[in-house]
Formats: structure tokens, sequence, C-alpha cells
């Protein structure tokens, strides 16, 4: 079974995110970059599957500008086979990266697709799941275990009202969760041996998808800044802020 | 090892003075109750508790000199004292000092930040990750950085001339300082915060004041240096060959990733169990297990240096060559946190493992490795099941050369060889060429030790110096220097 891994490159989970001084977006240049945290998961959980002798192969994919294939290397260092990219400098939104993985399964014809439960820029959390509505696959989104059995793979899912476990069919779209696993580092040798994998290149109009954006972004702005807080003298000059200054007593 | 000092009585002070103080300082400066004063005379390791009559903390240059003038008029010592982190009692007053803690910790303001001419001046009693930060909030870069620094002061590390992870580049306190404000022993306050990177007008006093341990004056203010933010960092764990393999690791990361190296950290594999077995959230980031570990990072202030690229190549270079048989390389900003993470808890664990007999060594960086075997050969002939602990800015020629306990051994019967071990180990040292102190200071534990290799000469001309800026040697005596005074 192949299984195809979609990854996204994103702002550093850790560097402070400025907006725009034209408020058309957030700031991206000279910003340090990684991959999606949750599609380091992904990865690392497929990597796992093939450890296992359960996956055949891993495709790494990426749809995005030429410095994505940086981000496929990363995911070829972690164990991935082979990579993909999908190259354009469109503002690509979750539908058009759906159709986008839909065509690319259509020529894989991988049996399980994983991918990050969001991107930590958007944070849309969507493509998954509209993926698995386009191919007509079971869907199994915010995952935080995984167990093969025959033809079924049982999940456990973190809802709002704590795990459920489910089984679904393959083949199949999972989203994971940031319990799954622990991702691995990188190691010199596997980033070595990740140069020589290959990637292959293509682009929406080879894969016969149109990816103009349907969201127009107005605008982007700051959150308003937290006032300062104050440090109150007394629990009777607090219990006055809390009635007559914040109104919530 | 000198004893605790627990229970000594407690100095007493002249007449009329406690009530002097508080005119200057205000309830809430001065501190006499023995609850409020226990954290100011407890060293951070917990291993000696000193002894004050009360601690005083000024909010102003303006009150320092006041206080100053008022102890020099009593001939009452002070003993100035920052973050309280220092790792050799040196600000700390214990009872034969016979002295008052004059605490900074209220002076904690950014007076002045110039991005254009990138310095900033602060109060002594600034926090340093504080400094670290607000430099940050303008784009800015202060390098100084060590374990301690969500505590420990600036005055502090001025005064300590601290070192930290970044000295291969940046160097250490001493090269980050342009300028000071110092209130003398007599409680004059000399205005040095000059903000200039070329000063040629007599002798430099700031480099004085620098990494005199309090025992000159107080600083109360600094005119720091800045660099651009770091916008592209890369950091990487790697395993040697053999530990010599260091040497040519660094010597090519020079050559090839050039001055954006910062650090370069010693890890053994003792100190990777260690910090497996007892700190949480840390794993071993190699798949297996190696006798020693390169903590590297180099960072750039621009994207465009393809800092990553270069690094990768510098690497697969050190690879081909064998000084290098493993490493992992961060591939974002969380693992190369989780890299510091484990670095730090190199220094924290040790403390799980009973007791440690510490040194702060320096030699030639072309020796270190020879140090390291010589040394382990030296303490295991004395005590055979004895576990050497080496790590640290072995970039710098600095090694934390401790000793961990035998396993079984009782840890008091364990710290009595401290001496002992210590005589062995820096004979090492200064046969080499080396310091038996190099970031940590000599404060009041490596007193007797400095004496006993220092020159006669050297000595004398930094007691010389002591005698004109603090005739009545009131500035934290018997630290550094022996206590002169009757
Ligand atoms: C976990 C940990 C890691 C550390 N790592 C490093 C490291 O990597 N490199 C390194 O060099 N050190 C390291 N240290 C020790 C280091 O020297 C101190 O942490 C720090 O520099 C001391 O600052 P402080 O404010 O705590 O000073 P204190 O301990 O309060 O004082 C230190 C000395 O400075 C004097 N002093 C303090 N403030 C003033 C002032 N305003 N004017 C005049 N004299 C003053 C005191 O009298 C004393 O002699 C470490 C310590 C810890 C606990
Ligand atoms: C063409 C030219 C260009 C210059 N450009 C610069 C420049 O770009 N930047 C700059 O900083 N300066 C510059 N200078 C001045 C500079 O200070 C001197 O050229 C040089 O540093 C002095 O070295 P010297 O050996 O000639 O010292 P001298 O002129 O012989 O002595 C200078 C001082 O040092 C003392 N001294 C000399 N040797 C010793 C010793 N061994 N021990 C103790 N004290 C000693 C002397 O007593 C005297 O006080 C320039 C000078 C010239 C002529």
């Amino acid at each position: 079974m192949k299984v195809l891994v979609p990854i996204k490159r994103v702002i550093d989970a850790n560097v402070q995110v400025r907006v725009k001084s034209d408020q058309t977006g957030v700031e991206l240049t000279n910003v340090k970059m990684a991959m999606n945290p949750f599609c380091e998961i992904a990865v690392e959980q497929a990597v796992r599957l093939k450890e296992a002798g359960i996956a055949s192969e891993v495709i790494v994919v990426s749809a995005g500008p030429a410095q994505a294939q940086e981000t496929l290397r990363t995911g070829l260092a972690m164990g991935a086979d082979r990579g993909i990219h999908i190259q354009s400098d469109e503002d690509l939104q979750p539908l058009a990266i759906a159709k986008l993985l839909k065509a690319v399964v259509a020529n894989e014809d991988p049996g399980l697709v994983i991918l990050g439960k969001q991107a930590i820029d958007g944070d849309n959390n969507q493509t998954g799941q509209m993926l698995s509505a386009l191919l007509g696959w079971s869907q199994g989104a915010f995952i935080s275990a995984m167990e093969k059995d025959g033809d079924l793979l049982k999940i456990t899912r973190e809802v709002d009202g704590g795990l459920q476990k489910v089984s679904v069919k393959l083949p199949s779209v999972l989203t994971v969760d940031l319990r799954l696993n622990e991702p691995r580092y990188a190691s010199l040798p596997n980033i070595m041996k990740a140069k020589k994998k290959p990637i292959d290149a293509t682009s929406p109009a080879d894969l016969g998808v149109e990816v103009a954006p349907r969201v127009k972004t107005l605008k982007v702005t700051e959150p308003p800044a937290r006032a300062a807080g104050v440090i109150v003298g007394s629990v009777a000059e607090l219990v006055d802020k809390l009635k007559n200054e914040a109104k919530v007593i | 090892m000198a004893s605790h000092s627990t229970g000594a009585p407690l100095p007493t002070l002249p007449e009329g003075f406690l009530a002097a103080l508080r005119q200057i300082v205000d309830d809430k400066g001065l501190l006499t109750a023995a609850e409020e004063i226990l954290p100011h005379v407890t060293e951070q390791r917990g291993r000696f508790v000193g002894a004050t009559a009360c601690v005083v903390k000024p909010a102003t240059t303006q009150e320092v000199a006041e206080v100053m003038k008022l102890c020099c008029d009593h001939n009452v010592a002070v003993v100035p004292q920052g973050g309280n982190t220092g790792l050799v009692s040196a600000g700390i007053a214990f009872a034969e000092d016979r002295a008052i803690i004059l605490s900074l910790s209220r002076m904690n303001r950014v007076r002045n930040l110039d991005p254009l001419n990138n310095t900033m001046t602060v109060e002594a009693g600034c926090i340093l990750q504080n400094i670290q930060d607000a430099a940050a909030r303008v784009d800015r870069f202060f390098p100084l950085s060590l374990g301690s620094e969500g505590t420990c002061q600036i005055g502090g590390n001025i005064a300590s001339n601290a070192g930290g992870i970044n000295v291969i580049r940046y160097g250490n306190s001493r090269a980050l300082v342009l300028g000071l404000e110092v209130v003398t022993a007599e409680g004059e306050v000399w205005d040095g915060l000059r903000s200039l990177r070329k000063d040629n007008t007599g002798y430099d006093l700031k480099q004085l004041f620098i990494g005199s341990e309090g025992t000159l004056g107080v600083i109360t203010a600094a005119v720091l240096k800045l660099f651009p933010a770091t916008k592209e960092r890369s950091t990487a764990f790697i395993a040697l060959g053999q530990l010599e393999d260091a040497l040519p690791l660094l010597s090519l990361a020079q050559s090839v990733i050039g001055e954006a190296l910062n650090s370069f950290e010693l890890i053994p594999r003792i100190g990777m169990d260690f910090a497996l077995k007892h700190a949480q959230d840390i794993t071993d980031p190699l798949a297996q297990p190696h006798d020693w570990y390169v903590l590297l990072e180099a960072s750039a202030g621009t994207q465009q240096a393809n800092l990553p690229t270069l690094f990768e190549s510098y690497l697969e270079l050190a690879l081909e060559k064998g000084w290098i048989t493993d490493a992992a390389l961060a591939q974002n900003t969380a693992q190369a946190d989780s890299f510091w993470r484990l670095r730090e808890n190199i220094t924290l664990c040790q403390k799980a493992e009973g007791g440690s007999i510490k040194h702060d060594i320096s030699v030639p960086l072309s020796v270190i490795p020879a140090f390291i075997r010589k040394a382990n050969a030296a303490v295991e002939a004395y005590l055979p099941t004895i576990r050497p602990y080496p790590f640290g800015h072995i970039g710098d020629g600095n090694i934390h050369y401790n000793l961990s306990q035998p396993i079984a051994m009782d840890k008091d019967e364990y710290l009595a060889h401290w001496d002992a071990l210590n005589r062995i180990v820096h004979d090492i040292v200064v046969e080499m060429g080396g310091s038996i102190s190099a970031e940590h200071g000599i404060g009041r534990v490596k007193l007797k030790e400095n004496l006993h290799y220092k020159s006669p000469l050297e000595i004398r001309m930094m007691q010389q110096i002591k005698q004109s800026l603090d005739p009545k040697n009131l500035m934290n005596p018997g630290k550094l220097l022996p206590d002169t005074r009757k």
C-alpha cells in the first residue's frame, strides 16, 4: 500500500508573526519557515507504517512556490521515499489544494492519505475533509492513535468530549492530531540520502486543476493589544475593580 | 571545603545605622526580618548559608550613593548582590564578613535603547532575560546568554564577567560593555555611561569593575552593545568520532561557516545518561549512543546568507573525514530549542546523582582533549569509581570539569575529598597553562586556591588597585582577595 502525505511550508511555529504594513497579509520576507508541525506528525506516522511493513512506499507532496522543495527534502530526510512538488505561486486555498491532491491520488493510487489536521498559518482545518469528500473515501480526522486490522483501520479521534474510537475502511483519508506521535529528528546521513531521492515537478495546469482563489482577503490586522495588568493592593480593591471597571460581577 | 555558617551570630550594626538607612530607602527598601533575609544569604545550590543584619534595596543611583556614603562613614562593609545565582559565594555576606547586603533588584529600568547606535543603557538590576527581550523588541540581539538568565542580573553578570554560550562569537561580558555607572566605595557617582566604540582618553576604568566581583564599587548602570537580530539559525546535535575530533571539527567550522558560529558545546555520554534519566521531555536526538557529543549552533542576521546550505555542507565534510559519526539537524525552532533544553539539563541533572565536586577550568583550546584524558586518569587513580563529568563551552577552551560521586558512596564522605581533588585537577590545569576559574570567578570558594597559584606580584598589584579604590576595604571584603580589616 502506498501512503501519500501532503505537507505544507509555513512560518516556523516559534516565530512572532507580524502583519504587513499595507495590511494585505503577514510578513513573509526574512522570516524563518519550516514544515507545518502537524504535517511532521503525518510524515512520522507514514514512515512508521513503512517500518512496520504496512506501507510499501511513502510519497510526500507539497503545493506551493519553489521553496516548498526544502520542505519536501525535510520529509524525505525523515524517511519518505520520494516527493512531488506542485509548483504554484498562487494563494492556494483548501479547496484548490484538495482538488490538486485528488488529481495526485488519481495518478499515484495510494491506499491511504495522511495529512495534518490543520496548517498553523491559516488554521483552516479543511483540506483533509474536503479531499475525503472529493474522493468519496472514508475519513478520520484528529486522530491520536491508529492500528491496522485487516481491511480496516482502528483509529482514535480527539473530539470535544474526549476520545472517540472508530474503524474506517481503506482507502481512507486521515488527519493527525498532536498526540499521535513524536516526530523524529532528521539525521545528517538521512539528509544526505534525501538529496538523492527524486522530487517530481508538476503544476496545477499539468494536473488539470483550476486553483484561482475563491475567497478574497480584504484586510489583515493585528488583534488588539492586551492592556497591561495591574497589581491590586487588597481583595476589596480587586472586588471593586471587577464590579465597577470590568463589570463582570 | 569551607564549612556551613548557619546559625552564626548576626553582625551588629552601629547605633542609629539602621534608622539612617531607612531614611534613605524607606521601608520597602530595607529587609531586616530573618525569613526575608534568608534567600539573600542562601547560595543558589543551597551549599552555603551566610548571615547579615539587613538587606538594603535602593531604587535609584542617588540612593545607592547615599547608602554607600553612610556605610563608609560608619565602617560598615557592603556585599553588592544581583540575582544571587553566582557559583562561588561571591554575592553573599557571611557572618565573619560583618557586612550588609546591597541588592540592586529594584534598579531594573531600561534607561535608553538606541537601535541605530546598537546600544542600550540599562540599570544594574535588570534581569538578563528582560534585556534580551527588550533588544528583540527593536529587532536587535543581546548575545549574553547563560543557564541562569531568567534570574541573574546584568550587574551581577558584569561584576563576574559572565561568559555563557555565545562567547566564541561575541566574547564574554567584558566584550559587551561600552560604559558603566559606578558608585564608589566612598559614595561618589562615577558617570562612565559612554556609548562609544572608540574612546582612548585614558585608563579604561570600566574594565577594572568588570569581573571585580563587587570588591571595587557598586555598578548601577551599563551601556551594552547590541547586534542584528537573528533571522536564520542552524543547530545540530553531533556525535563525535572521538573526543580529539572536536578540535578539527571546530577549526573546520571556523573556515566553512566562519563568523556565523556562536556555540560549540561539549556533552559527554554520562551527561546524556543523567539527563535522560532525570529530566522530563528529553529524548536522545540520535538513534545510537555515542561517547561524546557537540551541540553546535550558527546564526545569521539576514536570510540571504544561505546558512542552512553552508551548515549542511560543513557537516557532510566532517562526516566524510570521520570526525563525526552521526548528527541530528534541527528542522525548526522547536527542535533547536529541544537540543538546548538537553544542554541545560546536562548542568541541572548532576544534582540528582549525588555529590559533585566542581571545577570551572580553561586551557588553550589545542590541549583540551589532552587535559580531559589526563585529568580523568589522575582522578580515577585517586578514586577509581569516581565519575568524571566534563562538559561545557569547549569552543572557548572552557570545561566544567565536574566529578560526580561513586554510585554507592555516602555523599558527605565523598565531598570530604573536595580539596584533594581540586588540587589534583588544578595542578594539571596550571601545568597546561590554564585557569582555575574560567567564568565563575573566585569569590569565597576559590580564594585560597587562587592565592596558591597566582604569582605574589599579580596578587599584590590586585591589592594595590583595591586599596586605591576602596581604602577602607569595605567592598565585599574576603571575596577575591583576603580580608585585611582588623
Ligand atoms: C544554572 C546556572 C548556569 C550558569 N551558567 C553560567 C555560564 O554559562 N557562564 C557564566 O559565566 N556563569 C554562569 N553561571 C554563573 C553566573 O556567574 C551567574 O549566573 C551570573 O553571572 C551572576 O549574576 P547574578 O546577578 O546572579 O550575580 P550574584 O550572584 O548576585 O553576584 C555575583 C557577583 O557579582 C557581584 N555583584 C552583583 N551585582 C553587582 C553590582 N550591581 N555591582 C557590583 N557588584 C555586583 C556580587 O557581589 C558577586 O560578587 C551560571 C549559574 C547558574 C545558576
Ligand atoms: C600614517 C598614520 C596613520 C595612523 N592611523 C591610525 C589609525 O587608523 N588608528 C589609530 O588608532 N591610530 C593611528 N595612528 C596613530 C597610532 O596610534 C600609531 O601609529 C601607533 O599605534 C603607535 O605605535 P608606535 O609603535 O609608533 O608607538 P609610539 O608612537 O612609539 O608610542 C605611542 C605610545 O605608546 C607608548 N609605548 C610604545 N611602546 C610601548 C611599550 N612597549 N610599552 C609601553 N608603552 C609603549 C609610548 O610611550 C607612547 O605613549 C596613525 C599614525 C600614522 C603616522
